[in-house]
């Protein structure tokens, strides 16, 4: 049986702005749900009895 | 319900069987029926990730459940965000650039045919009556509140899924997806703005009597192996469930593998990342609400109303009695709510006591009921499922009331669609082509591929049809079915890893499995998001001791 890198076709062209891309939109995912936890946390706090 | 509602209902049911048909162009083979030709915009697949998701169950289940626990549930999918942005630097870019059908297709490549087949045959067999399950829960619901037959609520909800996936493959469900998220958004929005609008309190003051009453504890930060919704289960449990559920079973994959590229692939799962977080905190805020609306509103003791005439019928002086109290307790607890809406924060303590004395007050008639309501029909008797549809067809305008059933059949189909195309794909591409024909050609698989989503579609049916039956067949099969995703979840994370054996990912399957059956049984009890979790370090853990064991030629 093949190996991990047998299953990576060589004629994929690499995509040089792949990795930063994904890079800034991974900080900006955890940026937003960094903001939604502290809306919930704000919601709980400021209503809860 | 209104007749014309209904005719709103039908009439849009009858438009997306049409506009799935007519997204159903570009499926003349396998590769078109599957997976779209691997055409689909990101923001199309990213929708769909996300529609199959929300099934019918999250629609009147998850809405009754923040009625009922408040919005402590979203601690569930506090993971995902994290096991979105893993997938899309793992497997995500494997997957997609292996060019397979089915991630179970990718094991054979990686390990051996048998972890393959063994792996697909237990994708086919949770998912087989999960699919029924997802068709039987709205189906009994909608069977209790308007009086259809069981077979109908079923048929209604059921035929023009199996229609539309059978002919349009996964172009069809994809864009059909798409078009219902737009229509079970709004629903959802429409819901919140007429709750809004209906109590008759600001919204500042709803939330303080939802606080008041607990409904607004969102964190739990206990660390807890047996409770279910902690901010560490959450946090750490619900990361390995959706590594497990996004990155291994065929419904999900085959979403992404629809994309254009690995980049798009990627893209479509983070809009999850962004959005499920938010969605289900909607969701639930809509159950909030419907809880708070009946602080004003006297609600039905019992909301299921086929046990609550079964109850009026066998009981009538018992019922009647508890009725009487539980009048009382409504009445009381109104006046008591408002007061607490009326009250400044510095003076709310007393309003806030009473209200919670007389909501527990309340909550024990009705936990009578329930009981009686059990002893009268022999069925379980909790009732969550139903406060959202009651709610819907009693307190919600006209229009509005059908706009909520339609969103709710459009999420079960959603659900239903995705199941069945990827139930059909494993069938096909996992055992048909592999085991039994191979070299067939491609419209000789697309026929078969037809029939298979046919036969699973009919299979979905009758077992949702026969659901009072085999109630506790379909409960087991799902219970075991949960000690299958996080093993599977360790088969993919060996795969990645290049010292990792055949012999090893098959073995530490089995290990995984058993390690999961183990904690399920008792032994010691841990609370099912922390199964996924044991399932696969068990897993890998085996795996890498005997791949290091087995010659290298072995794998």
């Amino acid at each position: 049986m093949g190996t991990m890198t047998n299953l990576e076709p060589s004629s994929t062209p690499p995509d040089a702005d792949a990795g930063a891309r994904f890079r800034r939109t991974l900080v900006r995912v955890m940026a937003v749900q960094v903001v939604s936890l502290c809306l919930l946390w704000l919601l709980q706090w400021y209503y809860s009895v | 319900m209104n007749p014309l509602n209904w005719v709103i209902v039908v009439a849009y049911l009858s438009y997306i069987v049409y506009y799935g048909l007519k997204k159903s162009r570009g499926t003349k083979a396998i590769e078109g029926y599957f997976l779209a030709n691997r055409n689909i915009p990101w923001w199309a697949v990213g929708l769909s990730v996300m529609a199959t998701q929300l099934s019918a169950i999250t629609m009147i289940g998850t809405t009754g459940q923040g009625a009922t626990d408040g919005m402590k549930f979203i601690q569930f999918y506090f993971g995902l965000p994290l096991a979105m942005v893993i997938l899309g630097v793992t497997l995500v870019p494997f997957m997609h650039r292996a060019k397979v059908f089915t991630a179970y297709e990718y094991l054979e490549r990686r390990f051996d045919p048998k972890t393959r087949s063994l792996t697909a045959f237990l994708f086919l067999l949770s998912r087989g009556m999960s699919c029924g399950t997802i068709l039987a829960a709205p189906a009994v619901v909608f069977s209790a509140i308007f009086g259809l037959p069981m077979g109908w609520a079923v048929a209604l909800i059921g035929v023009p899924t199996v229609i539309y996936t059978m002919i349009g493959g996964v172009q069809a469900v994809t864009w059909v997806d798409v078009k219902q998220m737009v229509l079970i958004i709004g629903a959802l929005i429409a819901v919140v703005i007429t709750l809004l609008v209906k109590i008759p309190v600001s919204p500042d003051a709803a939330l303080h009597i939802a606080g008041a009453a607990g409904r607004l504890k969102v964190f739990d930060f206990s660390f807890s192996l047996t409770n279910t919704y902690t901010f560490w289960s959450g946090v750490i449990g619900g990361t390995f469930l959706m590594l497990s559920y996004f990155g291994t079973d065929q419904s999900q994959v085959q979403r992404y593998l629809a994309a254009r590229s690995v980049d798009e692939a990627r893209s479509s799962l983070l809009i999850s990342a962004y959005w499920k977080i938010p969605l289900q905190a909607l969701v639930l805020m809509v159950g909030v609400l419907v809880f708070v609306f009946y602080q004003f509103e006297r609600p039905p003791m019992l909301f299921n109303p086929v046990h609550e005439r079964a109850v009026k019928s066998a009981e009538p002086a018992r019922y009647s009695a508890l009725e009487q109290r539980f009048n009382s307790e409504i009445a009381s607890r109104d006046t008591a709510a408002r007061q607490v809406a009326a009250s400044s924060r510095a003076n709310e303590a007393a309003s806030v006591a009473a209200f919670r004395s007389h909501s527990a007050r309340a909550d024990s008639v009705r936990a009578e009921a329930l009981a009686l309501a059990h002893d009268v029909t022999g069925q379980p008797s909790r009732d969550v499922n139903y406060i959202m549809p009651r709610f819907a067809l009693d307190f919600l305008p006209f229009g509005l009331s059908a706009l909520f059933i339609a969103a709710v059949i459009a999420a079960a189909m959603n659900a239903i669609a995705a199941e069945l195309s990827s139930l059909s794909t494993a069938t096909v591409i996992d055992f048909y082509r592999r085991w039994v024909k191979p070299d067939g050609s491609d419209a000789h698989f697309l026929k078969v591929s037809r029939g298979a989503t046919g036969v699973w579609g009919i299979f979905a049916c009758i077992v949702a049809a026969r659901s009072a039956n085999l109630g506790s067949l379909i409960e087991q099969v799902n219970k075991y079915g949960s000690f299958f995703y996080g093993s599977i979840l360790g088969v993919f994370l060996l795969a990645m890893i290049p010292r990792a054996r055949a012999l090893g990912a098959f073995v530490g399957l089995f290990c995984g499995m058993g390690a999961v059956a183990a904690v399920a049984f008792g032994m010691p009890t841990v609370s099912f998001l922390w199964h996924n979790v044991i399932g696969a370090v068990t897993v890998v853990v085996v795996g890498m001791f005997l791949s290091a064991l087995a010659p290298a030629e072995a794998a």
